[in-house]
């Protein structure tokens, strides 16, 4: 079975700084890595294809050294990697970096299953894997925790949802987005960094692919990002303090009070 | 000599407050003093109170209270971030505590001679973070890197885990400004690489456990950034095949890493069952931790890979590559975890820091082994392997009581002491002797040594006011 794995590349969140006149992101040598969440995505269809046999594809767009994350995801295991990079892909938001990635997958053909990470620790959005299910009119089931079956026909899935799991039966080929408890990412390995560094990963651009050029990039992103601020937080904190036994009494009789007159108890 | 000491009053207090401020001075309310009375020191019967806690702003405060401490035979007992594992700022004879905390500036970068003058109760890590934009940074690297204070770990001497290649935090330790017990402000050494003018008294108070001096402030010698640094996770399927390996690297391979760590099987799965960590360690009886750092990615691709293919040919089961930070801190964290984990096992654990020759470490992992079945107890093993330096920590056997442990803590002790001085050793590598470690001093430093000690310490501190009880006791002299 095929399993393609979309991934991106992000920040290293722990060394990024805000430009406070802009709002925005620096990204100017700050370290990028695989987006954390789409490890797991990297994990699980490693696991299924040496349960299952058959190959992983890694798929990654973006700007050129983009590639060493396809690289890392070699190096952990995943057999193959496209880099989609074009400068005409600059600006896509999640809609058309959608489309252009369910371009890439038309391309490569014959998927079984197309895993996604939940969501990119930058943009933060989890709308990437559900746009390709829909470019793709591919079933679709998000937060999957746990693959349950996997065969050429169906595919189950325990899901995440608020009020605890659901199981799902898809037809396949069908995409998923995973959560964190669906399997604990390895490690690359040396032999796996080694063979990484040999494999060739090649690069598509916009004309390799079948795609609509005013669909794609800034020009094709219906989405506009009119401005970046953050969010004030209002917190109003009361304490209560109990300092010995004498002063447990009134504080607890405070606390009751407070959350009675708000009608949390 | 006598260890008769004034009890600090209120007519004290207030000349402290004098000098301080009133809000920098904590008096009185044993709740807020409490926290002073110990280190990471685990055991509470190396704890004791202070009197008060005075928290100076200035060279010229702390040699103020020096001075009148001194003329009141009241003693001090200065503190950093209270990180140490050795009681090095427990004030075992109350008194003051004069903590630095205040005094947490840099007071300069100088590119141009590649220092940091800093004071000494900055937070280590503060220093690189800096530094980094100006592609410096400071080699000393205690693993508790995050809390501790660069004052401390002047005072201990701190090592780490990049002792290996970069050495220790006296190596980086170019000038000192500080304040003797007496209250007198000195300088030592200055922003030279090389300085033989008179006897190396710089040198003499790094390390010297705030017993001889009060630092105010440190000028440290900068190295450029590396650019690049990559870590090996390395599972092997027994300690002795882990430890074998070490000195093969060093020599075969022809590299010196940034930082060799050990950690035996019962750390590994002790810190990744605490971590949730997947790792296999199933199968690992141990694990080695190998920086690799350098100015070129290729060629830090080139060293830890020849590395690599060493430990696999010297049986290693698995290596695993972390080259960026992510992954670094998910296998850094396995390490840095371990005492952490074992306080779940129970909190009575004695952190020890022996250090052998690094060709008598398979033997001292040996020696460990026999020892922890003798006694029946617990020995998780780990630390720094490249330098030779190992943090084997006896962990309560839970069935025993707290009497029983405390009865047979010492007999550990001492049959671990007698292991590391039969194989070169010695019984710190880096947190030093403190009040904790002061009773097993002569099982490996000679009288004649003892003694040296004493003369420095009498002859800098002639009433023994501060930090006194620590290291040797000036009233032993035979």
């Amino acid at each position: 079975m095929r399993f393609i794995v979309p991934i991106k590349q992000v920040p290293e969140t722990n060394a990024v700084r805000m430009d406070e006149e802009t709002g925005t992101m620096v990204r100017e040598g700050v370290e990028s890595i695989i987006n954390p969440l789409d490890l797991y995505a990297i994990e699980i269809a490693i696991r299924l294809r040496e349960q299952h046999g058959g190959e992983v594809i890694s798929i990654s767009m973006g700007p050129a050294n983009a590639e060493k994350a396809i690289r890392e995801a070699i190096a952990m295991g995943c057999d193959s990697g496209v880099l989609i990079t074009d400068k005409a892909f600059a600006g896509s938001d999640t809609w058309a970096t959608s489309y252009v990635l369910a371009a890439a997958i038309r391309r490569i053909g014959d998927p079984g299953l197309i895993i996604c990470g939940e969501r990119a620790t930058d943009g933060d959005t989890g709308q990437v894997g559900p746009g390709i299910a829909s470019f793709l009119d591919l079933p679709l089931a998000t937060y999957v925790g746990k693959v349950e079956h996997v065969d050429n026909d169906v595919c189950r899935v325990r899901r995440l949802i608020e009020s605890g799991y659901e199981v799902l039966e898809t037809d396949m080929p069908a995409v998923l987005t995973v959560v964190k408890e669906v399997a604990d990412p390895r490690l690359p390995t040396l032999r796996g960094k080694q063979k990484a560094r040999k494999v060739e990963v090649p690069a598509w651009g916009a004309d390799d692919l079948d795609t609509d050029p005013n669909r794609l990039g800034l020009k094709g992103s219906p989405t506009r990002v009119v401005k970046i601020f953050r969010p004030q937080v209002t917190r109003q904190c009361r304490k209560v303090t109990a300092v010995d036994e004498e002063s447990i009494g009134p504080a607890v009789d405070e606390l009751v009070e407070f959350l009675r007159q708000r009608e949390l108890i | 000599m006598s260890n008769k000491y004034n009890a600090v009053t209120d007519q004290i207090v207030e000349r402290l407050v004098e000098i301080v401020g009133e809000k920098y001075v904590l008096y009185g309310d044993a709740e807020k003093l409490e926290p002073f009375s110990h280190d990471e020191v685990a055991e509470s019967q190396y704890a004791h109170m202070p009197d008060c806690v005075v928290r100076p702003e200035s060279t010229e405060q702390i040699a103020a209270i020096m001075s009148l401490a001194n003329d009141e035979r009241i003693p001090v007992t200065p503190r950093g971030a209270g990180s140490g594992l050795s009681g090095g700022a427990v004030p075992v004879h109350g008194g003051i505590v004069l903590l630095c905390d205040r005094m947490n500036r840099i007071l300069e970068i100088d590119r141009e001679n590649l220092t940091v003058t800093v004071q000494p109760g900055l937070v280590t890590n503060e220093i690189n973070d800096a530094l980094s934009q100006y592609g410096l940074f400071y080699a000393g690297y205690p693993m508790s890197l995050e809390t501790c204070y660069v004052g401390g770990n002047v005072a201990e001497n701190a090592g780490g885990g990049k002792a290996v290649k970069y050495g220790v935090t006296g190596r980086y330790v170019l000038g000192l400004e500080l304040v003797t017990p007496t209250g007198e402000i000195v300088r030592l050494g200055g922003k030279l690489v090389k300085d033989v003018t008179g006897y190396n008294l710089l040198q003499l108070m790094v390390g010297s456990e705030g017993t001889l001096g009060v630092f105010t402030e440190i000028t440290l010698k900068l190295m450029p950034l590396p650019k690049s640094s990559v870590d090996l996770l390395v599972l092997f399927r027994t300690a002795k095949e882990a430890i074998s390996a070490v000195p093969t690297i060093m020599t075969a391979g022809g590299i010196i890493p940034t930082a060799i760590e050990f950690m035996d099987q019962s750390s590994v799965r002790a810190s990744c069952e605490y971590l949730n960590e997947s790792i296999p360690y199933q199968d690992a009886g141990a694990m080695l931790l190998i920086t690799v750092d350098g100015a070129h990615e290729q060629q830090v691709e080139r060293e830890y890979e020849s590395i690599g293919e060493l430990c696999l040919e010297n049986g290693a089961i698995e290596v695993y590559v972390a080259d960026n930070y992510t992954t670094s801190e998910r296998i850094w964290k396995v390490r840095r975890n371990i005492a952490e984990a074992f306080k779940v096992v129970s909190p009575h654990q004695s952190l020890e820091d022996v250090v052998v020759p690094i060709a008598a470490i398979p033997d001292m992992v040996d020696g460990l082994g026999e020892i922890s079945g003798r006694h029946e107890v617990q020995i998780p093993c780990y630390g720094h392997a490249g330098d030779g330096n190992l943090h084997a920590t006896p962990v309560m056997n839970p069935a025993w009581t707290l009497d029983e442990w405390h009865e047979k803590l010492p007999r550990i002790m001492e049959d671990m002491y007698k292991l590391t001085h039969s194989l070169g050793g010695m019984i710190s590598g880096e947190h030093g002797i403190g009040h904790k470690r002061k009773k097993y001093m002569n099982f490996v430093v000679p009288e004649a040594s003892l003694e040296m000690m004493r003369a420095v310490k009498r002859a800098l501190d002639p009433n023994n006011i501060l930090n006194p009880g620590k290291i040797v006791d000036v009233n032993d002299a035979s």
